[in-house]
């Protein structure tokens, strides 16, 4: 473990309401981008980002961002199984959303597997610059629901990139490494063969927001 | 939470609906239903008369290219709907599909001809001359002619809807303007409205699609075989399709092979009233379309535009409100945006009505359940017909739907690039469902050897990106033959999809759809439960297990009351609400059982409202299931207390003398079944228990010590007499109740004038007051309490008897209407360790107080008990034998046979002391009554 860097996959879930910005928050993270208008998720989408975190470990977040529509959530046991991490986000100026969120962490802690490591994100803080007034979710509320149900809590801006690779660290932090806990991929072969595939994904990720976050 | 509830009560409706055929067992269509299908017509045609025939079709606008097209006489059918005439050959059915709109027949005439022959001639508007001789018997000839006359008769009201429609077309323009040879009036041939493209062009490089030939082939068939409402299908038309539609004729055609065109020359101006009527108007549909406007094709220039954004609002806003049960499902957005590139609003619209109802039904509902079963489809066929690769699939665990999802849903618009899901909408909308299977199929065909070599779904879904982007390159790069070089993988792709999966069809489909249907419904079900009833508030008394069958009544309830109704709410009204009641408590009254009318029911409406939080006069299953949590609740203040609030409707937290009569009405619909003896409380199981062990004790003096005493069949019950004292009991406690509630109730005075050093004088003052029917009273909780608990039938029915009526552990089916109610008498005294123990305790009390006692006698009256002698109270050893089942069975049986010649116990004077007091007090009560109604 000492010397040789090891790299370890971990398939991360997103979930929550239409358009609370799990997608732009994939961007950012994975791209270092943000679109206006992104088109809606259909089904789910899925990217890959890697992730360095100090102690010589590398984490390979495989992302299944999904559907956030109502009626897609039947859909979503089929992205969620085996999932080691889940951000399970809302968008601070929609109440909805974080009711919503509040049914996402019952859900995934009853069906979900064991021991997932969840982060919920209060998204879209950059409108605040704007009109402090349009929060309609208190920082208080997101908090108390975290150490309610034992989540990571972070408040986020996809738009702006606040907050959002660390939350990525945070989990990457929280994940139990591969050698205590066996999560069944044979990661390193994965790995060394997906080297080549996956270049592209981080060659914009050169500012310096992302300077976790290279490879 | 509203919007789970629609969906479940959608699910719930769907498998109902299901239920009521045998499963598996494919739903037969008729023969008016395949007709339809087959030529897309709307649902409103049916085979008005048939006949077989052989057809000539000519045009007289095109007669230069008759070298190319000779004139074939098709043999086939002739069908005659309400609206259409149509043919198809009986060659292949495709060779001459000729359908017809009878507003497009200009003249019908008889063709002279030889006496056995019977031949008709139809003229249509775009001078399509159609030959028609008639095979079989005359006399069927002329009744064909005849209904055709009859038809044609009928239909002339619609014909002057014929010109503005054509209008519409783009055919008709292209069809006018290159006939035309004089370019003053060419120009004065105006362009009909079409789609975005024509102001924000066409997504793609028409030039390389070759847009302008594809173009003129259409316009010499669209002149030779006729084009929009009424047209021949030949083989070129479907070669003509599957090349590519030219861009500007894209969104005609796209509505003539889905029949979309037949619908909006039926319904024409539906369109626009739909947004009228709702003009304003808000729902969740709209704020969910609102959300994703400025996100469906963001990359066509026209949706960054106000214009094309509001087209595609009011497509997708249209459709929202004719169809509520789908409402809005995201990917709509998406193919709605793309038609709108082609059509107009109104052409988008029933395009897209079509789309979601009949080619994918279920994809966009509010379950998706038609996604998820095609997915199942999908997957079976894919282990049918790539049995490798799905094994390879299976093996490391990648779920194919993860992938091949998104491609249904959105008709493969966002997986590929535009121009060629555009090609293969062109294909879907004419061949139907299975074009979007055989494709899908083809996709995995020609990756499979590459998709053998992964192992997750990660590089599964990022090999096909890239095959998706690489769709224009040559399949064979390399290849030395410079045609097989120009193919495209695009190309190559529709190739293996029609070719080597033309064996995917229709039927199978529909087979394959109707095997996985049921599973995929009850799995859709069940996801909606457990999550609905997650999501449910924290309840204090109700069990899961409580839960689960309040729901399943719950919807049960609903479906049965709306599906007659034929519509889907999640709500129920009062009338479902009793209906839903009845299944969990005994004390809901059936019509037939219970003389009911207004003020009889006012409990239960008051409950109703006391439930209904929000004051909409229905209640959600969240209102029902905080309400039944209340109720549900042993605690005797709390219980109290929220009794008392059903009826302090205004929270005032005192309630008017008009009120507590009716609170009093409302214990006696409570109490109704035990005043009727058909259960029994505590208190007259405990006498019961108490007269048998009486029974046995003078059994045993009568008999002598030694004599062992078969405990259950010696002694007998006279069922009625308990039942009655029961019963008076209750009226007693009712009578009493109204008596102190008035007794103790504030006069409501003004304070000051009370002389409060006077105390005697105000109490009778006061209680002259309540008794005084015209001066107002109140009662307050505290005071309420106090009234019930100062009757020991009232505390005990707080505490343990209006629970012990309300079953939440029972599943109940709506079918069986009330909770049955076994004979009470079986279940109540069924508890002869109790009855042993009260034996037991006297027999010890009367040995010690006479000094009678001997060993024996105990051991054998302990020998009925002796096994009970270690158990604790509450305990019972479910292996041991007790003597219980056999004591109450010969106790009934001896009813009878034994009562008459055993003296009645002597506690029946006292029984008839307490009646005569009750019905004095009733009789009192009553007078009282009176007195304040007057």
């Amino acid at each position: 473990m000492s010397t040789q860097r090891s790299v370890q996959s971990v398939k991360l879930v997103l979930l929550g309401e239409a358009a609370v910005g799990k997608s732009s928050l994939v961007l950012r993270f994975v791209s270092n981008d943000f679109q206006e208008n992104k088109e809606p998720t259909i089904g789910a989408a899925f990217l890959t980002q890697r992730c360095s975190l100090g102690n010589n470990k590398t984490i390979k977040f495989e992302i299944w961002d999904t559907a956030g529509q109502e009626r897609f959530a039947s859909l979503a046991p089929m992205y969620y199984r085996n999932a080691q991490a889940a951000l399970v986000v809302y968008d601070i100026t929609k109440p909805n959303s974080f009711i919503k969120a509040r049914h996402w962490v019952k859900e995934l802690k009853e069906q979900a597997s064991q021991g997932i490591i969840i982060a919920l994100i209060g998204n879209k803080v950059d409108i605040l610059e704007e009109d402090e007034s349009l929060r309609k979710v208190s920082l208080e509320e997101g908090e108390n629901l975290a150490k309610e149900e034992e989540l990571l809590f972070f408040e986020t801006s996809a738009k702006t990139s606040f907050n959002v690779n660390d939350v990525f660290l945070a989990i990457g932090n929280k994940i139990p490494n591969n050698d205590q806990i066996g999560n069944g991929n044979n990661n390193l072969g994965n790995n060394e063969r997906n080297n080549g595939n996956r270049v592209e994904l981080n060659i914009k990720n050169d500012s310096p927001q992302s300077n976790n976050c290279n490879c | 939470m509203s919007l789970f509830n629609t969906l479940r009560q959608k699910a719930s409706s769907i498998s109902l609906f299901d239920n009521t055929k045998p499963q598996n067992q494919p739903k037969k269509l008729t023969k008016d239903e395949l007709f339809r299908e087959e030529f897309r017509l709307p649902e409103s045609e049916s085979i008005v008369d048939e006949i077989n025939t052989e057809v000539l079709i000519v045009s007289q606008e095109d007669t230069s290219s008759d070298k190319e097209h000779s004139n074939i006489v098709y043999s086939g059918k002739l069908y005659l709907t309400h609206h259409y005439l149509i043919f198809r050959d009986s060659f292949d059915n495709k060779s001459c599909v000729f359908i017809a709109n009878l507003s497009t027949i200009k003249k019908v005439e008889r063709i002279p001809s030889k006496s056995y022959i019977f031949a008709l001639s139809i003229l249509t508007h775009n001078n399509l001359k159609v030959l028609i001789q008639f095979i079989g018997i005359r006399s069927k000839s002329e009744q064909f002619s005849h209904n055709l006359k009859l038809q044609l008769k009928s239909n002339i009201p619609n014909t002057k809807k014929l010109q503005p429609f054509l209008d519409t077309l783009y055919s008709e323009f292209l069809i006018k303007k290159n006939s035309t040879t004089d370019p003053e009036k060419k120009n004065e041939i105006k362009l009909p409205e079409g789609g975005l493209g024509l102001i924000y062009k066409f997504p793609g490089d028409l030039r390389k699609l070759k847009d302008k030939s594809k173009l003129r082939l259409w316009f010499d068939y669209l002149r030779r075989y006729g084009r929009n409402l009424s047209i021949s299908r030949q083989k070129m038309f479907f070669k003509l399709l599957r090349v590519g539609l030219p861009s500007r004729l894209r969104g005609e055609m796209w509505e003539l092979t889905t029949g979309a065109m037949y619908l909006r020359f039926e319904n024409l101006s539906v369109y626009h009233k739909i947004l009228e009527d709702n003009e304003g108007k808000q729902s969740v549909a709209i704020e969910e379309i609102e959300k994703d406007l400025n996100r469906s094709l963001p990359e066509y220039p026209a949706y960054q535009t106000e214009e094309g954004i509001n087209r595609l609002r009011r497509v997708l806003t249209a459709y929202s409100w004719k169809n509520p049960d789908v409402g809005y499902c995201q990917a709509m957005n998406i193919v709605a945006a793309a038609l709108l590139i082609f059509q107009t609003e109104e052409q988008a619209f029933w395009t897209l009505s079509i789309i979601c109802e009949r080619y994918v039904p279920g994809y966009y509902s509010k379950t998706m359940y038609g996604t998820l079963l095609d997915q199942k489809v999908f997957e079976s066929l894919v282990e049918k017909t790539m049995p490798i690769l799905w094994s390879h699939i299976a093996k490391n665990d990648i779920q194919l739907s993860v992938v091949s999802l998104p491609w249904f849903l959105s008709l493969f618009l966002n997986s590929m690039p535009l121009v060629f899901a555009f090609r293969i909408i062109d294909i879907f909308f004419l061949h139907g469902p299975k074009t979007l299977f055989q494709v899908a199929l083809a996709i995995l065909r020609i990756n499979g050897e590459e998709l053998l070599e992964i192992d997750d779904d990660g590089t599964f879904i990022s090999i096909l990106k890239d095959y998706f982007n690489q769709l224009d390159d040559s399949a064979h790069p390399t290849s030395s033959d410079p045609k097989f070089r120009s193919l495209t993988k695009f190309q190559e792709l529709l190739i293996v999809a029609f070719k080597e999966f033309s064996n995917i069809t229709d039927d199978l489909i529909t087979k394959e759809r109707n095997k996985h249907r049921p599973s995929i419904m009850s799995n859709v079900e069940s996801f909606i439960k457990k999550s609905q009833i997650r999501n449910l508030p924290r309840c204090k008394h109700l069990k899961p297990e409580h839960l689960s069958n309040i729901y399943d009544r719950f919807y049960e309830c609903i479906s049965l009351n709306n599906i007659t109704l034929g519509i889907g709410s999640s709500t129920m009204t009062f009338d479902t609400f009793r209906e839903f009641l009845s299944g969990f408590c005994d004390w809901v009254l059936h019509d037939d059982e219970y003389n009911y009318n207004e003020n009889e029911n006012d409990f239960l409406h008051r409950l109703f409202r006391n439930w209904d939080r929000q004051k909409q006069g229905e209640l959600t299953l969240t209102d029902v299931v905080e309400g039944l949590d209340n109720f549900y609740n042993d605690d005797l203040l709390e219980a109290i207390s929220n009794f008392f609030q059903i009826y302090d409707e205004n929270n005032s937290e005192e309630v008017d003398r008009e009120t507590i009569l009716q609170i009093s009405e409302g214990l006696l619909y409570l109490t109704k079944r035990l005043q009727d003896g058909l259960i029994l409380d505590k208190l007259t199981q405990e006498s019961i228990e108490n007269y048998i062990a009486d029974q046995i004790i003078s059994k045993k003096k009568q008999t002598g010590s030694d004599d062992k005493i078969n405990l259950p069949s010696e002694v007998e019950i006279n069922k009625e007499l308990f039942q009655r004292e029961q019963g008076e009991r209750y009226l007693s406690s009712a009578s009493n109740f109204i008596g102190r509630a008035f007794e103790y109730a504030q006069p409501v005075e003004d304070v000051q004038l009370i002389d409060l050093g006077n105390s005697k004088d105000q109490k009778t003052l006061k209680a002259n007051a309540a008794l005084d029917p015209n001066h107002p009273l109140t009662l307050n909780l505290p005071t309420f309490r106090m009234v019930v608990l100062a009757d020991e039938t009232y505390e005990l029915l707080f505490t343990s008897t209006l629970l012990s009526q309300i079953h939440l552990d029972r599943e109940t089916k709506v079918t069986n209407k009330s909770g049955v109610l076994r004979d009470m008498f079986d279940g109540l005294i069924a508890d002869g360790r109790r009855v042993a123990n009260q034996v037991r305790r006297r027999m010890d009390s009367t040995a010690n107080n006479e000094n009678q006692s001997t060993k024996s006698e105990k051991s054998k009256l302990n020998s009925i008990n002796d096994a009970e002698e270690e158990e604790e109270e509450d305990e019972f050893d479910m292996n041991k034998d007790y003597i219980t089942d056999e004591l109450l069975n010969n106790a009934e049986l001896q009813v009878n046979d034994i009562s008459d010649s055993h003296p009645i116990p002597k506690d029946d004077k006292l029984i008839e002391r307490m009646n005569d007091l009750t019905l004095n007090n009733t009789e009192a009560h009553s007078e009282n009554l009176i007195e304040f109604e007057h």
